[in-house]
């Protein structure tokens, strides 16, 4: 096919995490420095009384009640997340349901957890420890909420699911821009979605890189991630079917990289870091000193952080301003890279800085403290948003204010 | 974009270059388990004992490729499910020790981009990276991904592919929801069964796709998809894929349909069978290995070895036809939702 090379925007957001049940709530914390990670109301798990959570204030019921659809009774938690956070994100964009329902519409959304949110039931399916299938039999996979929403929406173009662990939702805004790009559609929604789950929670926690307190990143105490849940998703459009609509942001360039070092460590030299990093400058077709502002992937381990500033360091003259997000909303997994997308969009929309949170000795030997402060009244035109998984896989994005 | 290397572990005998001159393999089961290589030399016996199946098939069909060309740029996988036996593993560990100290290694090898990861690792490839788990289009969104850069002119060549594994937990859960049947029957028979279901199928297929045609095996022209269509909109999507690279119905010379023997579902088949032209071949699939998320990336293995040979297992052949393989289709859906096409030319 013929290589168009579209220019992609962003023209519709939604979200749902720890700080808020929209954009406007999560908006809100952001500016107010109000951290969402706090004891898990809802998750029930024998850690809860150890480790803080990113947990969104809201129960299933509540949810349900929130998306209004004909039929919840095998919807998973993750489900809830992904169509309240992708109804709002179209509601925003303002798309008539026949150009969702649209064989030019792609749909691509990530999920490292999917069903298994529901730890139990899968264990009693799974093992056939009850001589009855439970309800959810469907909602396992980690494609079972795009499936759900492509159905709902009637969704006929291009589907996907992408799973590349804590940077899955940063890989569905790079394929879904090239999508466009190529001209294999005119429109992808976009984003990610997980909940907080036993088997995530037990797993990073046999990997001894839990903090028992809320995560400090990038402060040299660090002792860990805090996990959290949440869904957001991004409506991005090729300048040609616009219109007059608002612009939030320019999608302007990524960067997909493995580290080749280790199954859940990134190597201390930054390999695929500073890799994905200097793609995504390339595909933007910038220098580093035109970044104003790094929403860091900053998990608080003390593998991430350290490795993180060594690849920022390498690469740029001087460390732009940046935080980690995370300090917010605890590390969502698949959500987060598209979570962290849209708070990025915040920062270029508004033209302001939202504090990092719980760093309070900086990380030696950078020596740079992240954004401390609510900073308002910035010059801010291209954003990078960082996003690093287990088995290696690093994506760098690159958002700009649109002029 | 071209194929130029192609290595395949799957039910049937194709760890062996001869495949299918080596003869089709019947099965009397309802679940076809993969033919593995001998591992040694090409993964550390320690590493070997700690590897799930399916990461083992696909460090065993990808790491040969990826060692053997330099010239790899990136590594895109297509899993449903990646390495589920692990994952329930370590499911039931948290059940059984009632969430107490747990070992990481399922956890690590849980997640569907370990084999991503550790082809990344042991080939050292520090290039492009991403894993498609969209269920059963997860093979036909990896080659999208690598079709895109391809034609993008970011990566000239990659490494693509696709696993599944048979473990006893998707057993159950496939046997619960109505995916596998309830009797085994021989495989032989799949075709002609009156029941609902199919049989378990797993294996690992990878790809050397280029940008360069030259000694390629095949070159993929397009791929489409479309989920929860009805019959209209599954025909329009083929069309538009048609339209798209300038060809027409009966342009096809032979199409592989992805029958599983499945009376709920293959009628999906059957019925787009109808818009195919008088002349063009019609081939079946699924009685060689079963059914599984990411068969369609052993349909297009098969492609290439039918191309190489000029003839076609009788086993296969629904419809037979004169022409030789010059466009193939292949189409495969997933439980009636999932519908892709893959749009195969040969170079000959």
């Amino acid at each position: 096919m013929q290589i168009l090379k579209k220019r992609v925007f962003v023209t519709g957001y939604g979200i749902v995490s720890a700080i808020g049940n929209n954009v406007e709530e999560n908006l809100n914390s952001l500016r107010a420095g109000k951290t969402g990670i706090k004891k898990a109301n809802h998750f029930q798990s024998k850690y809860v009384d150890e480790f803080s959570f990113g947990e969104v204030n809201l129960s299933n019921q509540e949810l349900i009640d929130e998306i209004q659809f004909e039929d919840s009774s095998d919807l998973t938690r993750t489900d809830l997340f992904a169509i309240k956070a992708f109804q709002e994100a179209l509601k925003y964009s303002g798309l008539e349901l026949n150009e969702i329902a649209n064989a030019e519409t792609a749909l691509l959304s990530a999920s490292t957890v999917g069903g298994m949110c529901l730890t139990d039931q899968m264990y009693n399916d799974a093992n056939l420890v009850i001589d009855r299938p439970s309800p959810y039999l469907a909602a396992y996979w980690n494609a079972a909420h795009t499936i759900l929403l492509a159905k709902q929406y009637g969704i006929k173009g291009f589907t996907d699911t992408i799973n590349t662990a804590c940077s899955s939702s940063a890989n569905t805004i790079m394929m879904g821009s090239r999508l466009i790009k190529a001209g294999r559609a005119n429109r992808a929604i976009v984003g990610g979605t997980d909940s907080l789950a036993k088997f995530t929670v037990n797993g990073f926690n046999s990997l001894q890189i839990l903090s028992s307190k809320a995560c400090q990143p990038f402060d040299r105490d660090r002792s860990g991630i805090t996990l959290g849940e949440g869904a957001a998703y991004l409506v991005l459009e090729s300048e040609d079917v616009i219109g007059d609509r608002p612009l939030l942001a320019e999608v302007s360039g990524y960067g997909n990289s493995n580290d080749a070092f280790h199954p859940s460590s990134l190597s201390e030299d930054a390999i695929g870091v500073c890799a994905a990093m200097n793609k995504a400058l390339q595909s933007a077709k910038i220098s580093p000193d035109q970044i104003d502002y790094i929403n860091a992937h900053g998990t608080a381990t003390p593998n991430n952080d350290q490795v993180e500033l060594t690849g920022i360091q390498k690469l740029f003259n001087r460390i732009p301003a940046y935080n980690s997000t995370k300090s917010y909303t605890g590390h969502t997994l698949a959500a987060a890279g598209s979570i962290e997308a849209i708070y990025s969009i915040l920062s270029l929309k508004h033209q302001e800085l939202y504090p990092s949170l719980q760093c309070k000795i900086p990380i030696e030997p950078f020596n740079q403290f992240p954004i401390k402060e609510f900073k308002k009244d910035q010059k801010l035109k291209y954003a990078m948003s960082n996003s690093f998984g287990f088995a290696g896989n690093c994506t760098s994005l690159i958002l700009s204010k649109v002029s | 974009m071209y194929i130029k290397k192609v290595v395949c572990i799957s039910p049937q005998d194709t760890i062996k270059d001869n495949f299918p001159q080596t003869g089709i393999i019947e099965f009397d089961a309802l679940q076809c388990p993969a033919i593995e290589p001998d591992y040694a030399g090409l993964i550390p016996r320690g590493l070997l004992r700690r590897m799930g199946k399916a990461i083992r098939m696909g460090v065993g069909a990808g790491l040969p490729l990826l060692t053997g060309n330099k010239d790899i740029e990136g590594i895109i996988i297509g899993t449903a499910n990646g390495g589920l036996e692990d994952c329930i593993k370590f499911l039931n560990q948290i059940v059984k020790y009632n969430e107490g100290t747990l070992t990481p290694t399922n956890f690590v090898q849980s997640t569907p981009n370990s084999l991503g990861g550790t082809l990344a690792l042991m080939g050292q490839n520090s290039g492009y990276n991403v894993t498609h788990v969209n269920k059963g289009l997860s093979f036909e969104s990896a080659l999208m991904d690598a079709q895109m850069l391809i034609e993008a002119g970011d990566a000239k060549t990659l490494l693509v592919g696709c696993i599944e594994e048979i473990s006893t937990y998707n057993t159950n859960i496939y046997t619960m929801d109505g995916f596998l049947k309830k009797e085994a029957l021989l495989s032989s028979e799949l075709l002609n069964s009156e029941t609902k279901g199919t049989i378990n199928g797993e294996g690992a297929t990878m790809f050397v796709v280029d940008q360069n045609g030259e000694n390629a095996l095949a070159r993929i022209i397009d791929t489409g998809q479309i989920t929860h269509p009805n019959h209209e909109d599954l025909l329009e999507c083929l069309n538009a894929l048609l339209r798209r690279n300038q060809l027409e119905m009966s342009d096809l010379d032979a199409v592989l349909l992805g029958y599983n023997g499945d009376q709920s579902t293959d009628h999906w088949y059957k019925q787009l069978s109808h818009s195919f032209d008088e002349g063009t071949g019609l081939y079946s699939y699924k009685n060689l290995v079963g059914d599984f998320p990411t068969v369609s990336g052993f349909a297009l293995f098969l492609v290439l070895k039918l191309i190489e040979l000029g003839e076609i297992p009788k086993e296969m052949i629904l419809k037979g036809s004169n022409r030789s393989l010059g466009k193939v289709l292949i189409y495969n859906h997933h439980r009636g939702v999932q519908h892709g096409f893959i749009l195969v030319e040969s170079l000959a």
